[in-house]
């Protein structure tokens, strides 16, 4: 017979529930000396260029005398804060890419308030992604710049490139969603992207709410992971309490997961709608205000970089662009990380920016 | 509250609740090899107690479906807490039977059987104690008592407030918020109580659709709740398993932690199988969208009450918000073409600001 495996001693566990209490009491207090500008994210210096109702455009101050010539605008995604790509001098994207002599621009969109629930993704794309490159190519006295859009900034730079390709030299996507019918997402299921199946009913969602909460989006992402994300995480931080620096890391983390914006319920209807359930952007079928989105018009250079372990935007979601783009020039690379990973992990940021870096200065 | 720092309370509860679960699994553990088996329900009630004083406290100010959220939250959480607690009756059980030689696996699965059987049981009692439609009837009036009440009696309480922006003084609003109070309790609170009232029709078929509403919402819950139920117990079972494959591993669980991450390890597993599946994707999209279609009627209520209040309503709200969003998106193009006629982006920018 096989023996039973569990052979915890009552005294050594005890032993070992006592030993975790001191270092949660211990963590308690060190956590109750932190202060918020401890933890401060977004440290990499910049200005405000140009503001549109709640969207700002900023630019980081470049780290190099004279920067590479054609600048880089980082397109992030509505969920979440953009603040990711510079959580902190030692995880920075934008930070690596400034040391590499690049010139980066951020559009942040803002917290929407009631006010904003009318807006769609005409109103984001044709209008404020629009107009921000605009600015940065008139400052540069330049007919085209290079985009780096981020998950479902990723997806809105797509569409921008197929409407304005004359406005786009290079185009990097990372981790973002194109073929949203792929069976590896629990996120696509959920939100009803089995052909013919509507799991949820969006429109209601919108009429209900107006603006979806932040923390409905928050609750949903958690659930992904239930128990990795809401007891397992935190058990973990038990061992770190003790180390400033890493609890200090975890709460910028935290910081960041938890700060979420609400959607602006039209823009909300129409990407949960196009392009979760239907799928509309691969089949050319996807129309910005007036303007129908071909991906095949996507000409210029296009890296795509993609997580492996992603469950957020499951690889093949990403690698199916190489099936739709119409460019001659197209590069995927991939890191063995999740979603969030790409923005943190040391490993990425120490050859991600690299790599986009040379890639564009190879393309001008 | 915001619904962040609700979740930030929620987090630190449950892990104290857990803390106090582990304390008392040893507990059960330094006693062992006792012959009965010592109640845990204590445990779980101590964890209930501070789960119902938490919700109240958490969500006192929010909105309805805030407090619906959370409940289905720590009624999941419930489960899950009894699923604690069937397993360490089941591991105290086993361990006499497993030092006197006998077969441990079998004993697991009998206990498995027996896991799965109470958890089921669970959420169609729930259901069966509310069938009767006279009842349903009483819970539902109870809860739009229960929203109306605070409601007008913080605008009692608070005339101050009230009449300054309405009246710049302070007693005026008294006689105000008195009147108002017998408007409330002539209309909206006989309303409740006599449904069928001719002179209130309108509102009444309000009241009627919304109980319909909350009926489906009702039964999503219990029925999604229901799932969750089946996937804890499947979580069980699948620990067992997993216990059975370490030891076939020749490995050994010798720690809290260990034993912590291997049960987080196998729900987590469960849970997703679960996430997954066509029944689940189904129950839970009846439950998002039943919340929703209740949360509709609840607002097309209140906005009757609001109405008689000469208070402007979240669709009166709405409603300008689309003027305002239409105006701004002709301003914006007037000056596209103003960009036209006169040049240059700058012009345009400078406009702008």
């Amino acid at each position: 017979m096989i023996p039973f495996p569990l052979l915890l001693k009552p005294e050594e566990a005890f032993r070992q529930l006592t030993e975790l209490n001191r270092k949660v009491v211990q963590g308690i207090e060190s956590l109750s000396r932190i202060r918020h500008d401890e933890f401060r994210v977004g440290p990499t210096a910049k200005e405000e260029i140009y503001r549109e109702d709640n969207i700002v455009l900023y630019r980081y101050t470049p780290m190099v005398e004279r920067p590479f010539h054609v600048p880089i605008l980082i397109v992030y995604a509505l969920v979440n804060r953009p603040y990711m790509v510079d959580l902190q001098e030692d995880r920075s994207l934008v930070r690596n890419l400034l040391k590499l002599g690049m010139d980066v621009y951020l559009i942040d969109w803002g917290y929407p308030t009631r006010g904003d629930r009318w807006l769609t993704l005409d109103d984001h794309i044709n209008g404020y992604l629009n107009n921000c490159v605009d600015v940065v190519s008139e400052r540069h006295a330049l007919d085209q710049i290079n985009l780096l859009g981020i998950c479902q900034g990723g997806t809105f730079s797509l569409c921008y490139s197929a409407i304005y390709p004359e406005k786009v030299k290079n185009l990097v996507t990372m981790v973002a969603p194109v073929d949203f019918h792929v069976e590896e997402g629990l996120l696509n299921s959920w939100t009803g992207c089995a052909p013919g199946r509507k799991n949820i009913d969006i429109d209601l969602l919108v009429d209900a709410f107006g603006n979806i909460p932040g923390e409905f989006m928050n609750f949903g992402f958690l659930v992904l992971k239930p128990f990795q994300l809401s007891i397992r995480k935190y058990y973990e931080l038990i061992d770190i309490l003790d180390n400033k620096e890493k609890l200090l890391n975890f709460l910028r983390m935290e910081e960041w997961i938890f700060d979420s914006p609400d959607q602006a319920g039209e823009t909300f209807r129409q990407f949960i709608k196009d392009f979760y359930q239907d799928n509309k952007l691969i089949k050319g079928q996807v129309k910005i205000g007036t303007k129908q989105v071909d991906l095949r018009k996507v000409s210029m250079p296009v890296l795509n970089v993609y997580a492996e372990q992603d469950h957020l935007v499951p690889p093949a979601s990403s690698i199916a662009l190489e099936r739709h783009v119409g460019t001659a020039d197209y590069t995927a690379r991939s890191f063995p990380v999740g979603h969030i990973g790409m923005y943190v992990s040391g490993k990425v940021q120490q050859d991600l920016p690299p790599f986009i870096a040379t890639w564009l200065k190879a393309r001008g | 509250m915001s619904w962040n720092e609700e979740a930030d309370t929620m987090v630190k509860a449950f892990t104290e609740a857990q803390t106090k679960m582990w304390e008392s699994w040893c507990d059960l553990i330094r006693t062992a090899p006792a012959p009965t088996m010592p109640s845990y329900s204590g445990v779980v009630d101590q964890w209930r107690e501070i789960a119902s004083q938490g919700l109240k406290a958490w969500t006192g100010e929010s909105e309805q479906v805030v407090k619906d959220l959370a409940k289905q939250l720590l009624s999941a959480q419930d489960v899950g807490m009894r699923f604690f607690e069937l397993s360490l009756s089941t591991w105290k059980a086993m361990a006499p039977k497993i030092e006197s030689g006998q077969d441990w696996q079998a004993v697991l699965d009998s206990y498995s059987a027996q896991f799965r059987q109470q958890f089921l049981q669970a959420p169609h009692g729930g259901v069966a104690a509310v069938e009767g439609t006279a009842e349903l009837w009483r819970l539902y009036l109870e809860q739009w008592q229960k929203l109306g009440q605070p409601w007008v009696e913080s605008l009692r309480r608070t005339p101050r407030h009230f009449g300054q922006a309405a009246m710049g003084d302070g007693s005026a609003p008294i006689e105000l918020m008195n009147l108002y109070w017998d408007a409330y309790e002539r209309t909206f609170g006989r309303l409740l109580e006599s449904p069928s009232l001719g002179y209130s029709r309108e509102l009444n078929e309000r009241l009627l659709k919304g109980f319909n509403a909350w009926l489906e919402f009702r039964r999503a819950s219990h029925e999604y709740q229901g799932v969750l139920a089946g996937t804890w117990a499947k979580a069980f079972e699948q620990l067992s398993h997993k216990l059975v494959s370490v030891a076939q591993a020749g490995e050994k669980i010798e720690s809290l932690r260990q034993l912590l991450f291997l049960w987080i390890d196998v729900i987590e597993e469960a849970f997703l199988g679960v996430f997954r599946s066509e029944e689940y994707i189904q129950v839970q999209g009846r439950l998002v969208d039943t919340a929703m279609a209740y949360r509709i009627h609840e607002r097309e209520i209140v906005e009757g009450f609001l109405k008689v209040s000469h208070v402007p309503s979240r669709s009166e709200l709405d409603e300008a918000y689309r003027r305002i969003y239409e105006l701004g998106k002709e301003v914006k193009e007037l000056k596209k073409a103003l960009q036209g006629v006169t040049g240059g982006r700058s012009a345009q920018r400078k406009v702008q600001s």
